[in-house]
């Protein structure tokens, strides 16, 4: 490599760094601003958050583990397995339908990366979803269910499901700007796919051809994946993993690069 | 050294059957109704220490032109080209959340204007003394009247210290008091090698602040020159400023 190649090549390397530090800025800026909106400023705010995933789906899971008796190995912790995760994966499209006209007097008054905005509002509901797992932890202590070394692999089905929700955030946002009479039907198409995977019956629970058919969505690798970590205690089976990653990879693929063209005209659409 | 260059610029707005703006995907996937050029063939060129006033009638293209030079809206045909760091007041809003307050939007649209997050922190209290907002920085901007936005949506434009600056009518919702400083910034502004483009209604103040002009006339720069030869033409054309 010549002294005039290295230096260009040091160029470069400062320059990306400089977008990467830049992208990281914005992320954490969007973020924090939907933070503040969210959970207000306020001593209670740490109360709320820990207590808003009880709220959505605490209440939901005593009535089919406790008023509903529902058998099985820890029926209340599989359910969570599903819930849970699928809270991420709603919540985020919900707020990514709104996401872009919410921001209309930013985007209507000055020019920034305006292609994060999606993953700005899937961190939100990350950081949202992170008090969610006491939930799972505390059923795992009810149910007597010690962690095994499985848990190991949590890390990686966790960023899994918020790759999920960052490809359906693109998705969202579009349709939100696109279609804004149609969300209320986007939001209900994504509560149908939860009753077209295996949510709130472990997929080895259910035989025949409805099996199969279960495992086209890719909502059902992500629930058993968290099973049979939480539930199991044995490592995720790798299509598990890779059929939910490869659906995110396929939407993150269409959805992104419609995003990217499609963001240079939202100031006249708002 | 800031430096706008705009050739050919074009910015064409699409619609449905139902007379609404889609973008260019959507109007693939729907059957298409319309389109018209908010822009055409537009061509100028802002040298450092310029203050250019934009004048037409309401829907001439001056904010289509604004946007465009500020980065919101990309040419569909054309080019443009921004050299400097650009502030813009856009409208009333500014691009304040009404949910924030004003220390949460300081910081929010500091990082979003190009400041790194530490900096954008470490400037919220020169921002708060410049808007004279006292205790109220710290109250959601849902509460404050027309003007404390514009106060404090100027201030936050401000703190990325511009080389451009761009304001669109939204100067002329400010006090008296504050409408001082904002023509004396925007001097500075020009004085100290940057460029202005203010588009407006209120003459006596574009004329203060500006020594060029563009008449826009649906979308078309119709005439380019001294301002007061332009306004000449304009009122003279329309026999009124609006």
């Amino acid at each position: 490599m010549t002294v005039a190649e290295a230096s260009a090549r040091e160029r470069d390397d400062a320059h990306t760094a400089r977008l990467r530090a830049r992208a990281a800025d914005v992320l954490l800026a969007l973020t924090e601003s939907d933070l503040r909106a969210r959970y207000g400023r306020g001593p209670w705010r740490l109360v709320k958050w820990l207590l808003d995933p009880f709220a959505v789906v605490g209440i939901y899971l005593l009535l089919v583990t406790v008023v509903l008796e529902r058998g099985g190995r820890a029926p209340g912790l599989a359910i969570a397995c599903a819930v849970v995760p699928f809270q991420l994966v709603m919540s985020t499209i919900v707020s990514a339908l709104n996401a872009v006209p919410q921001r209309s007097s930013i985007i209507l008054n000055m020019a920034f990366e305006r292609v994060l905005i999606p993953v700005a509002s899937t961190l939100t509901e990350t950081i949202a979803f992170a008090a969610s797992l006491v939930l799972v932890a505390l059923m795992m202590v009810v149910y007597g269910i010690p962690p095994t070394f499985a848990v190991a692999w949590l890390p990686l089905v966790l960023a899994l499901n918020v790759v999920l929700g960052v490809a359906a955030a693109y998705g969202a946002s579009l349709l939100g700007l696109w279609l804004p009479d149609l969300r209320p039907f986007a939001i209900s198409f994504v509560r149908t796919m939860f009753f077209l995977a295996p949510g709130l019956v472990p997929l080895s629970e259910i035989g025949g051809r409805a099996n199969d058919l279960l495992r086209i969505n890719p909502l059902t690798g992500l629930f058993e994946a968290y099973r049979s970590i939480l539930v199991y205690g044995h490592r995720p089976a790798a299509w598990q993993l890779l059929y939910p990653l490869a659906a995110a990879a396929l939407l993150l693929a269409v959805f992104v690069s419609v995003y990217v063209r499609d963001q240079r005209e939202f100031a006249k659409v708002l | 050294m800031a430096r706008v260059t705009a050739d050919g610029v074009g910015i064409r707005f699409l619609f449905d059957r139902q007379s609404r703006v889609v973008t260019e995907t959507l109007s693939h996937l729907r059957r298409r109704g319309s389109e018209s050029w908010g822009l055409r063939d537009v061509s100028f060129e802002l040298r450092p220490g310029e203050a250019v006033a934009l004048v037409g009638r309401s829907g001439s293209g001056k904010t289509t032109l604004l946007r465009t030079i500020a980065g919101i809206l990309a040419p569909d045909r054309g080019r443009i080209a921004v050299e400097g760091r650009v502030a813009s007041l856009l409208s009333i809003d500014a691009g304040l959340m009404p949910i924030l307050t004003g220390r949460e939007n300081t910081r929010l649209l500091g990082v979003l204007a190009g400041l790194p997050r530490a900096e954008a922190r470490r400037r919220v209290d020169a921002v708060r003394e410049r808007t004279g907002l006292g205790r109220k920085f710290d109250r959601p901007v849902s509460s404050y009247s027309q003007g404390m936005r514009a106060r404090l949506g100027f201030a936050v434009a401000e703190q990325s210290e511009p080389s451009i600056l761009l304001l669109d009518e939204v100067h002329e919702a400010l006090d008296h008091e504050f409408r001082t400083i904002v023509e004396e910034r925007a001097s500075e502004t020009v004085r100290a090698g940057g460029i202005v483009v203010a588009a407006g209604h209120d003459h006596p103040m574009l004329e203060r602040l500006c020594d060029r002009a563009l008449l826009l006339q649906d979308g078309r720069v119709a005439r380019d020159g001294p301002f007061d030869d332009i306004q000449a033409a304009y009122l003279g054309e329309d026999g009124t400023s609006e």
